[in-house]
Order: structure tokens, then C-alpha cells, then sequence
């Protein structure tokens, strides 16, 4: 099999090349592991997938460097061996996919802590996507993402019922724009068929009779009505407060720094907060997930983080926009995604994106010109009375956990009994984010843990409506009960004191200016907090009990302000003056 | 529901004004509706002098010059002050829907008055690339947050834009004891008027770059620096001239938009031009019973101007209120060569005998020895000579209604502003 690999590198690098790079590859039981050194990133992410593409590779450890840009230099952090806790399992990371395990674990008589680095769950990509339930069309058919995909998406309706978390069905038209390509959409729709996704053929008439904003110049469209859009954070912060609610505990701004073990059984996790005792652990960190593993033994995987830009517009523009979710397909296209499309998120705002950029820094979520242009060029043909520039409010941009395999690494470690690895988990991980939590309690199962139904666990959690969006008795009587509702903070999304209070005070501890913004909406309108910012943050100081100079953005590191104006200069300084 | 005879939505200096004069002209229920805990709007965070040598022949403070109309308010019962207050919707008949820490109610009023002010662009709208760091403000934020909240957003500070706020606000910081390490400027000339780029700028030795542009936002957590590099003709960045500033705080002054949000929701036509609302002489928009005022309307250089925008809008909805209308027809205003935006956009007929029309315009690119020209099919019916024009600085024109006195409804006017000797022939 490392013959197959060294083949296809001989075809990417040339003869001197692979000398002078010391390219090496190893193979053992379908896992490869390839080394040295090359000058490009991309040359980095190209061995690895021709190594990860090759029938039978089940993993790939990719060590290769690239020389001219290397990646930024990694502050491995201090960990602190005293016991601070102790639990049947222990998760790291509070992604969707860490946070959805653990409620469905709250749901069983076992002790669940779930670890964060950050200061809030959902900083990685479970904030940066675009909270597309998808339908498993694009999926390879026998793919563990294809399976779990589908499941996800027949469970999902019920887990945002349950949770309170927006939940819209909204279509998805895969658009062609050449006769020579209509095929593609045959090929599709076989594909959809064969994995039982309802899907239908349309042509340029019916289309443009079901979505007037598109394009009269597309030939054809496949539309996948299972689609659906939910807001990925607000579903992660669900799932959290929900496990909470039901037994489990969360730390964030705790990071782990090593797994103990005693006799290849796991006994421990450290983090930068103190230790916790465990015979269980999932590892959950996204695109950490490899470093994670590593901490048990040799590597098993490498994660290359994959970059997707996004671009929100104004709510307001969204009556010249689809109102179905739309892509593109075409013969030339990037492998490795579906080239992204436009939609409407569940608050609705037109949004377009992804683009799919292989970077080396694993934290790499600036969005660039070169991304920027390359959505608005690729998509304003499917929208052609779309104003697109003038309407942008936002851009971000996440990273996806990819493996070399491509698919979803959702297994015990090879090295460490009781870590399990649900890793890889890229597009569509918010789509099989419930089928993944499900997965994961048969695997712990089959590794011996006995789950006892907990009787006191209840799956709803209740999110009061927004206060704009009632009717006016209904907010006469909230303000009476509470004034607070009558003071509105934030203009553009109408969000009012008592809302922005209530989610300060809620299961999940919120800490953050950016964690207020995700549970209120407040400054994600078109004026992206202009205005409302100095009122916020007086808010979250005076009910956080923080003096306004110490209230952070996203955490340690992110602080807002530098002091207080008129205070005296420290004495040195002065005198110097 | 109530049935107010006017409510201002906006107690800043327009709806101050709009008020004021809606009084005056002898409305007797206005209501005042202001979201803000006190009126005066931006102008309470506005602590440096300049307001005022218009109308007042002195040069005021911000709170000062609010003052001189908050204080006029007891003389004038038939004002009622909500404060505190939001408007969360307005429909084309006018029936608005407001909320305060007492309730939130709907009424009717027979006029509205628009004087919601204007907002500042963010990066996101100048499409600045980069990290979404703690430390990037826009300059009306960080004005409110040093000189009402007492804090500081950063030691060392770089600014993009050279609009007025971003000019004031690169003295005021340096003033606190930052260090303003430049101000950036996409266009080859400032954005802002002269006396702040010499008061502000220059008397503090803070460089100015023109044709300059942020490429790049740095940091993670916290601003860690910005890219700039100089920009060619078409603004587009020189990336092999790309060069890395350590800062902990960007601030941007990229330009102001009217805040319009009510506006479209009451369905009125906007102009792209101003971003504000079509008006005519009286201010009036194109939703019957709906006047607007100040920078809804047209982002103005100074207080003073909106002030009399403003009150050109409640003298008229008063006048409406008590039944006067025009009702025979309108004139279009169309803005012709190097006009960029032009207020009013129509008058409406009939005009009255003696009335003087105030024409706002700003100009697309400078010129010296400019001549403002009225067109009515091809024809000059007004022209006036002006040493220079320049973008930043808005043309104001005084013109005689007895100008138009022969047109008839629907016939356009176009105005343009050129170099003299073209219009010599």
C-alpha cells in the first residue's frame, strides 16, 4: 500500500524534490504516516489527501512541515496536577458535538463534566458555520459522514423542539448554469436516491416559479427539500444548558494539557485549572482533536484545518433575496467542499458562503479580500437583482476539523483504553450532531459503560420568546411585571435590559461580551453594536459584579478597555513628565 | 391609542428643533420622543466646541448647544418629553408603536417628524479583511465611551477615515494620553473640514496619510496591529507597499449613513444618493403626513444646518396639521454633473410668493472657481459662482421661489456644479 503513496508523490513531487524534501511514509494496518519537509502548506495538505484518498488508509498522520510557512509556533499551556473533580466521563471540548454528548449522557445515571478552553461553548466552528442542516446529498453514500448525516437530519426537527432552538425546513436548490452539465444533476440525484433522501429535478420554468429571485439563466436545479437552517450556537448553548439543567457540569476557560493513565487505562485529565479524575474521556476538540490524541500515545490522525469565509447581509435586503438555500454545481470544482451557496439564516439574513481555504493555523478565522471577492463574484449569478455589496453587515469566517480521510473519526483510541475520538468532524457535523451524540453512547456501550435511565431527566428546555417580536397586551403585561422589558438596549434587533439580564443569569455561565451577543442577538444588527456597545457592557458589568474595565470580548486576552480616563498617571511616569 | 397631533421621533438636535418650531408655528400637542436617557442625542458626547456660529454666532460645546433648546422646552406646554423611549415601528398611516419602562403603546398622530439622526458605517460595510479582535470601534462609539463612560478603548491607536469624528476623536484620545499613531485616508483628500484636520491633526503633530487604506485587521483575542499600504487611483491597495503597524485599537470614521430603518418601514421612497428619504421644500416625504428632518435626511456638516432643516420640518407639519397643503402638483430637482446628492429632491406646488427654497448639495469632486448652474430643459434659470467647491463641504443655496414661477407640475430642474469657464459659452 506505501507503494501506492510513494507512486502518487513521485507524480507531485519531483525525483530531486522527494530527496531533498526526505519525504518518508509509513504503513501500518491501513494507517499511514508520512514525514519531512517541503516549502508550501498546500504541498503539506496535497501528500496528505493522496495518502488519505488511496482505497483501504483508514488514517492518516501527516508530520510533513512546510518550510516557508510554518504554522504559528504552539504554547503548549501548564497544567495543574491538584484534584479539582471527578466524573464518570469527562469531555473535552463544549463544540456542538461535545455538547450534544453530553446531554444525551445527562440523560443516564453518570457524572458528565465537559471542559473548554474558551469562555463560552461554541467558539470554534459550532459559531462559525452556516447553520445548514443538510440533507446528505452530497455525502459519499457509504461514508460514516453520509450515515450520520441522515440520521442527524430525521432527528433534528425534534432535538430544537425539545430545546427551543429555530428549526426551518427552507429547501435546497443545487443550481447548474450549462446545458453540458445537467447531467451533474442526474449523477446527484442517483446519489441522493441511493441513500433515501427525497430529492427532485426541476427546470428553469418551475424553478423560477418556486424561488422568483433566481437566475433565469440557470438550466436546471436539484432540489433537496430536507434542508433545513437552525442557528448553530444557540443549539450548542441548548444542548449545554440542557445537560446542565440535568446533572452536568461545565468548566470553561479550562484547558487540558495531558491525559494520565495508569497501566493503558485511562485515570485522569489535566487541565490548566486543576486535574479531574476519570476512567472515561471523549475527546471532542475539534481542531485540537489531533493533539488531543497524541496526549495518549502516538499519533493517530492529523487534523489540517480547513477555512470557510461567510458573509451575513441585511435582514432587510433578505425580500430581494432566495428564500430557499441555493448552490452550485459545476464540472470544475473544489473536491474537497460543495462550494458553499446563499441562504437565510433562522434570523433572516441573507448569507453566503462558505469557501473552503486549506490554512495552517488551526486559529486562522481572519476572513481575506481574496475570500470576500471570491464569494460575492461566485455567487451574485444566482441572484441576479441581488445587491450584494451594499447589504453586507458581517463577515467571519470558521475552521473546519478535517482529517486526511475526509470523513468523520469516530473511535476508541488505539493506545488508551477509555478515550474515545469523535474527531474530523467538518461539514455536515451540525447536521449529524445529534446522530454523533447517539453513536457515541453505543461505542461506550460496547466499551463496557452500563447507562441507567435517570428518572428525573427532562429533555425540554424553555427560551422565552423574543420581547419585539409579542403582541402588545403581551408586553404590557411583561413590562409591568418587570420594567426592564420597556428599556430597549439594542435598536436594530429591538432587544430589550431584561433580556440581556436574563441570559447573564442563566445554567450556563455567561462571561463575555460575545457571549451575550450569541444568547440576545444584541449588536448583530446593521449597526454591529455602534451603538448599543457602551449599554451593554454597563449591563453585564454591573450584573456580572466586573468593573466595566475588566469586561472582555471573548475571554482572557480580549480585554475592551485599557483604563478608566482621569486617573492618575503611576507615579513614575509623572514624575518623568 | 393615542391621537397626538405630532410626534418627533428623536430628541437630538433635529427633533429638538422640529419641535421647537412645530410649537411655534402653533401646533398644540407635540409629543418628543427620545430613546436616549436624555435629550440632546449625540451632542451630549460631543464635549469639544464649534456648534453654534451659524445660528447662535458662538462657538458652543455640544451639551451647550443642545442646552439652548432643552431649555427653551418649559416656555412651550404643548411639548411632552418621552425619554427613555423607543419607536419600534412606524406604518404608512402613521400609526406608530413605542415602548418605555412604562408600557409600550401605539398611536396616531395626524404628523410625524423624522429626526432619528444618522449612524457610522462599520468595517464590515468598508470591508476591511481580517480578525474580529477586541479593540476595533467605530469613533462616535469610542467618543461616547471616554467622554461619558470615563474609559479608555486603547494606548495606541491607529484611525481610518479622516471624517470629522475621526478627527476630533485623534485629538481627544491624544489629549486622554493615547498615542495616535496616524490617520489613514483611502481618498487623496481629507474627509473631513479643514479646522479640524489643522485643529486636530496638525497642532498635535499626528500624521495624516491620504490615499491610505487598513488592508489587513491582526489579533485574536485583542488587536495586535493593522496592515496599510497606499492605494491606487481606484483605491485599490498597493500590496507590495503593505506594511505592518502595532496598535492595540483601530477606529474607524468611514463615512455616516441617516438611519433610516423607520423610514422603509413606513414605506416612503428613499434616494441612494443621501440615504435618506425623498423630501420637498417643506421637508415632507413621499408618505403622506411624514416630514423628516437633520441628518435622516442628508448627513450635514454642521449642527447648525440640520437645526434649520429641522425646523423647516416642524414649521411645516404644523402648517399640515392645521390643514394648509400643496396639492397642485411638484417640480422634480434632478442632481446633474459633479452633484453627488442634492436636498430637496422636488418642490411641491404651488409655491408661495416670497418663499425662499434652501438647496443642500454636496459635489462629487473639488473644483475652483465653480459655478452652481439650475437647468430647466436645457436652459440656465439660476446660476451662482463659488470660489471653490470641495466633496466635504456642503453647497448651501438660497433661491428665490419667483424662479420657478412658470413651471408646471411634473417639469424638471437639473442642477450641476462646474468649472466657470465652461458655462462662459
Amino acid at each position: 500500500m506505501s507503494k501506492n503513496v510513494t507512486t502518487l508523490l513521485r507524480e507531485l513531487f519531483a525525483e530531486h524534490e522527494l530527496e531533498k524534501f526526505a519525504l518518508q511514509i509509513e504503513e501500518q494496518e491501513g494507517r499511514i504516516r508520512l514525514s519531512g519537509s517541503v516549502d508550501y502548506w498546500e504541498q503539506v495538505v496535497t501528500a496528505g489527501h493522496l495518502a488519505g484518498g488511496i482505497r483501504g488508509v483508514r488514517s492518516v498522520v501527516n508530520e510533513i512541515t512546510a518550510a516557508l510557512e510554518p504554522p504559528p509556533p504552539y504554547r503548549a499551556p501548564v497544567g495543574n496536577p491538584t484534584v479539582i473533580g471527578e466524573a464518570d466521563v469527562v469531555i473535552i471540548g463544549a463544540g456542538i458535538v461535545g455538547a450534544a454528548i453530553a446531554r444525551e449522557l445527562s440523560r443516564y445515571q453518570l457524572s458528565v463534566i465537559v471542559l473548554e478552553k474558551e469562555a463560552d461553548v461554541a467558539c470554534g466552528a459550532s459559531k462559525a458555520n452556516n447553520g445548514m442542516v443538510h440533507s446528505g446529498i452530497v455525502q459519499e453514500p457509504d461514508s460514516l459522514r453520509s450515515r450520520l448525516n441522515l440520521r442527524g437530519n430525521a432527528l433534528f426537527e425534534e432535538v430544537c423542539r425539545e430545546l427551543d432552538v429555530p428549526f426551518q425546513r427552507c429547501n435546497l436548490a443545487v443550481n447548474v448554469f450549462k446545458e453540458e452539465e445537467l447531467f451533474l444533476l442526474e449523477l446527484l440525484k442517483a446519489r441522493g436516491e441511493m441513500s433515501g433522501i427525497p430529492v427532485q429535478l426541476v427546470d428553469p420554468t418551475e424553478l423560477t416559479a418556486l424561488e422568483p429571485a433566481l437566475s433565469p439563466e440557470i438550466k436546471g436545479a436539484l432540489l433537496a427539500p430536507t434542508t433545513a437552517m437552525t442557528s448553530p450556537y444557540q443549539l450548542t448553548i441548548a444542548y449545554a444548558e440542557n445537560a446542565i439543567t440535568n446533572g452536568a457540569r461545565f468548566y470553561l476557560n479550562t484547558e487540558v494539557t495531558a491525559l494520565e493513565q495508569k497501566e493503558g487505562a485511562l485515570t485522569g485529565v489535566i487541565t490548566t485549572r486543576g486535574s479531574f479524575r476519570t476512567r472515561c474521556c471523549i475527546n471532542a476538540a475539534g481542531v485540537y482533536a489531533d493533539r488531543i490524541a497524541a496526549m495518549a500515545g502516538p499519533p493517530e490522525f492529523t487534523i489540517h484545518p480547513r477555512k470557510g469565509e461567510f458573509i451575513i447581509f441585511d435582514r432587510e435586503s433578505a425580500v430581494e433575496h432566495a428564500a430557499i438555500a441555493t448552490g452550485i454545481l459545476e464540472l470544475a470544482r473544489d473536491p474537497y467542499t460543495k462550494g458553499g451557496g446563499t441562504m437565510l439564516t433562522v434570523d433572516g439574513n441573507p448569507e453566503w458562503g462558505p469557501t473552503a481555504v486549506e490554512v495552517c493555523d488551526r486559529e486562522d478565522t481572519s476572513v481575506t479580500a481574496e475570500g470576500l471577492n471570491r464569494l460575492l463574484e461566485k455567487f451574485s449569478p444566482l441572484l441576479p437583482g441581488y445587491e450584494a455589496r451594499p447589504a453586507i453587515i458581517t463577515y467571519f469566517a470558521g475552521v473546519r476539523a478535517a482529517t486526511y480521510i475526509e470523513d468523520f473519526h469516530i473511535a476508541p483510541s488505539n493506545y488508551l483504553q477509555g478515550l474515545i475520538h469523535v474527531a474530523g468532524i467538518q461539514s455536515p457535523g451540525l447536521a449529524a450532531a445529534p446522530a454523533i451524540a447517539e453513536l457515541v453512547l453505543e461505542i461506550l456501550q460496547e466499551e463496557g459503560m452500563v447507562l441507567l435511565e435517570k428518572e428525573s431527566f427532562n429533555p425540554c428546555r424553555r427560551e422565552p420568546p423574543p420581547f419585539s417580536e409579542l403582541p402588545l397586551a403581551e408586553q404590557n403585561r411583561l413590562i409591568r411585571e418587570d420594567p426592564r422589558y420597556g428599556h430597549i438596549v439594542c435598536r436594530c434587533e429591538q432587544i430589550s435590559e431584561k433580556e440581556i439580564v436574563d441570559a447573564l443569569h442563566r445554567p450556563l455561565p455567561t462571561l463575555t461580551l460575545d457571549a451575550v451577543k450569541r444568547r440576545t442577538r444584541v449588536g448583530m444588527g446593521r449597526c454591529q453594536g455602534g451603538f448599543c456597545l457602551p449599554r451593554v457592557l454597563l449591563i453585564i458589568s454591573r450584573e456580572l459584579g466586573l468593573p466595566l474595565e475588566k469586561v472582555t470580548k471573548s475571554g482572557p486576552g480580549s480585554p475592551l478597555f485599557s483604563r478608566r480616563t482621569k486617573e492618575p498617571l503611576p507615579r513614575k511616569e509623572a514624575i518623568s513628565r | 391609542m393615542n391621537h397626538e397631533q405630532i410626534a418627533v421621533i428623536g430628541g437630538g438636535p433635529a427633533g429638538l428643533a422640529a419641535a421647537l418650531a412645530a410649537s411655534e408655528a402653533g401646533a398644540d400637542e407635540i409629543v418628543l420622543i427620545e430613546r436616549d436617557r436624555e435629550l440632546g442625542g449625540i451632542l451630549n458626547q460631543c464635549v469639544h466646541d464649534g456648534f453654534g456660529n451659524l445660528i447662535f454666532g458662538c462657538s458652543l460645546t455640544g451639551p451647550e448647544y443642545a442646552h439652548r433648546f432643552v431649555d427653551q422646552l418649559p416656555q412651550h406646554p404643548p411639548i411632552k418629553v418621552l425619554t427613555d423611549t423607543m419607536v419600534l415601528q412606524l406604518k404608512q398611516d402613521r400609526r406608530l408603536k413605542a415602548v418605555n419602562r412604562e408600557g409600550a403603546f401605539e398611536m396616531k398622530p395626524g404628523a410625524v417628524i423624522l429626526a432619528m439622526g444618522c449612524r457610522e458605517r462599520s468595517r464590515f460595510q468598508v470591508m476591511i479583511p481580517g480578525y474580529r479582535p477586541a479593540g476595533v470601534y467605530t469613533a462616535g462609539a469610542v467618543q461616547r465611551l471616554i467622554n461619558m463612560e470615563g474609559l479608555m478603548p486603547g494606548e495606541r491607536v491607529v484611525i481610518l477615515g479622516s471624517g470629522d469624528i475621526g478627527l476630533i476623536m485623534a485629538r481627544r484620545l491624544t489629549l486622554e494620553g493615547a498615542k495616535v499613531l496616524g490617520v489613514f485616508e483611502i481618498l487623496p483628500r481629507p474627509g473631513g473640514l479643514t479646522r479640524n484636520v489643522v485643529q486636530c491633526l496638525h497642532d498635535f503633530e499626528i500624521p495624516l496619510y491620504l490615499s491610505h487604506t487598513v488592508t489587513f485587521i491582526h489579533g485574536k483575542k485583542r488587536l495586535q496591529g493593522v496592515s496599510v499600504a497606499p492605494v491606487d487611483h481606484l483605491g485599490k491597495p498597493l500590496q507590495e507597499q503593505e506594511r505592518f503597524i502595532p496598535c492595540d485599537t483601530l477606529i474607524l470614521s468611514v463615512g455616516l449613513i441617516p438611519e433610516n430603518e423607520l423610514s422603509r418601514s413606513a414605506g416612503m421612497i428613499i434616494d441612494p444618493s443621501t440615504g435618506g428619504p425623498r423630501v420637498d421644500q417643506d421637508m415632507a416625504t413621499s408618505v403622506e403626513g411624514i416630514f423628516a428632518g437633520g441628518n435622516v435626511v442628508l448627513v450635514y456638516d454642521l449642527v447648525d444646518e440640520v437645526t434649520r432643516a429641522a425646523r423647516i420640518a416642524g414649521r411645516a407639519a404644523a402648517h399640515y396639521v392645521s390643514g394648509v397643503k400643496r396639492t397642485a402638483g411638484r417640480l422634480i430637482l434632478q442632481p446633474g454633473e459633479n452633484v453627488a446628492a442634492l436636498v430637496p429632491q422636488q418642490l411641491s406646488l404651488p409655491l408661495k410668493a416670497g418663499e425662499k427654497i434652501n438647496l443642500y448639495l454636496r459635489v462629487s469632486s473639488e473644483i475652483r472657481d465653480a459655478v452652481v448652474t439650475l437647468l430647466r430643459q436645457g436652459k440656465v434659470i439660476f446660476q451662482k459662482k463659488l470660489r471653490i467647491v470641495r466633496p466635504p463641504e456642503m453647497v448651501h443655496l438660497q433661491i428665490e421661489s419667483s424662479l420657478f414661477e412658470d413651471l408646471h407640475d411634473g417639469e424638471e430642474i437639473t442642477c450641476r456644479v462646474t468649472a466657470q469657464e465652461v458655462n462662459q459659452n
